[in-house]
């Protein structure tokens, strides 16, 4: 009696350890009724707007910091560039959401696993339009799942003021990487991070005016 | 008809004229001695500057600027102050980065690429590069200035650096412009104005 007792406490932990882990992204969040089937993401999308931001990168402890570039060039397409303060361009990528392609890059930055990274990171970060099949909600945002091949994004929408405060993209069972925006007008993001959870990967982009 | 094509080749030719006008071998001994005898002179160097990123996808060139400040043999500081708070120091061998109030150093005591760096900026804002054997050299005329163009022979710092491009005032003898050429149509632009030649500057200056 006691033995088989011992076994479905045993069983019944790592039930809800599977369980558990696998609602690990959303377990904090509540389900609730879709809103929108659709979300525009507003920062990155003129055309005309040349995005530049001081930047930030801190990879498994060195830090290198820069100039970061986007630009809509065409509907689908972004042109990245990330130069040192001296204006040398360290790399240069053009990005769509289906396609990718290398420009320049500069030899000590020209590795694969960099570049994988960077491109996803990126592709998230310029990616305008998610459908939305699943609507969750926690104290302060609305929080829109929307899948993406294996993985899916979560877009968190503040209550308070309805702006895009961050997307966590994840697989079934783990976050992957954050981006966290802090934008005054909803249109323009001044400040973004980019997050990753397995690798030690920090982003941090600060809008600067070029007077 | 033959006039118009005289007045167009008078034309297009007047243009280039205007423009750039390559130098003879007797101008450029001449302004090569100028150069050497003011850039001998320099002790210590300040200037503001102005940098404009030229990318030609984009709408306008990024704008930053700051000063920068030069002391005999090799103590230079690089400081941007607008629109954000960037300083970089090279000393002693090494470099000291001044981030927003974040400081790191890397050692460059053995980078033969950072020390070429170093030697460049120098170089570039003394005016002094002529007898550099690491490029080619071409220079021609404008209206009041003189412009020698840097084509680096060796193919690691070609593949940073296309061309760099010193303007100077012919009056001075002094760099008043450095271009900085990625490519034919990416480019960094940097304005020097409000030259001080020989001030006293305190070492201290070079700490981040």
């Amino acid at each position: 009696m006691q033995k088989s007792t011992i076994q479905f406490l045993l069983i019944n932990c790592l039930l809800a350890l599977v369980l558990f882990s696998c609602a690990s992204v959303t377990k904090n969040y509540t389900p609730k009724k879709l809103d929108k089937t659709s979300y525009t993401v507003p920062y990155f999308s003129d055309s005309k707007t040349d995005y530049v931001y001081k930047t930030n990168i801190s990879v498994y402890g060195n830090e290198l910091s820069g100039i970061f570039i986007a630009k809509k060039i065409n509907d689908t397409t972004h042109r990245i560039v990330f130069t040192t303060e001296f204006g040398n361009k360290l790399m240069d990528f053009e990005i769509s959401e289906t396609d990718f392609k290398v420009n320049s890059i500069v030899s000590e930055l020209d590795r694969k696993i960099l570049i994988n990274t960077l491109k996803d990171d990126f592709r998230l970060l310029l990616k305008k339009e998610y459908l939305i099949q699943e609507q969750f909600e926690n104290e302060s945002s609305n929080i829109y799942k929307s899948a993406d091949g294996k993985r899916d994004n979560y877009i968190f929408i503040s209550k308070k003021d309805q702006k895009l405060e961050k997307i966590v993209q994840a697989s079934k069972t783990k976050e992957k990487f954050t981006l966290t925006f802090s934008s005054e007008n909803n249109i323009f993001a001044e400040k973004i991070q980019i997050v990753h959870k397995n690798i030690k990967l920090k982003i941090e982009l600060n809008y600067f005016k070029s007077e | 008809m033959k006039t118009k094509i005289a007045l167009l080749i008078l034309f297009i030719s007047g243009n280039l004229f205007a423009q750039e006008q390559k130098m003879t071998s007797a101008e450029i001994a001449q302004f090569k001695e100028d150069v050497n005898v003011v850039s001998k002179k320099i002790k210590t160097l300040s200037t503001d500057f102005v940098q404009y990123k030229h990318l030609d996808f984009l709408s306008k060139d990024i704008e930053t600027s700051g000063k920068m400040v030069f002391k005999e043999p090799a103590l230079l500081q690089w400081q941007y102050k607008k629109p954000y708070n960037y300083s970089i120091v090279f000393k002693n061998g090494k470099i000291l980065i001044n981030d927003e109030g974040k400081k790191s150093a890397v050692d460059i005591g053995n980078s033969k690429i950072f020390a070429r760096i170093n030697k460049l900026i120098i170089g570039s804002v003394s005016g002094n590069m002529f007898d550099d054997k690491e490029f080619s050299i071409s220079y021609f005329k404008l209206k009041g200035q003189n412009l020698a163009k840097f084509i680096p022979k060796d193919a690691t710092l070609k593949k940073y650096i296309k061309q760099i491009e010193l303007t100077f005032d012919k009056e001075e003898a002094t760099v008043v412009q450095v271009k900085l050429l990625e490519s034919s149509e990416d480019y960094t632009r940097i304005v020097l104005k409000n030259k001080v030649i020989n001030a006293k500057i305190d070492d201290s200056v070079f700490t981040n």
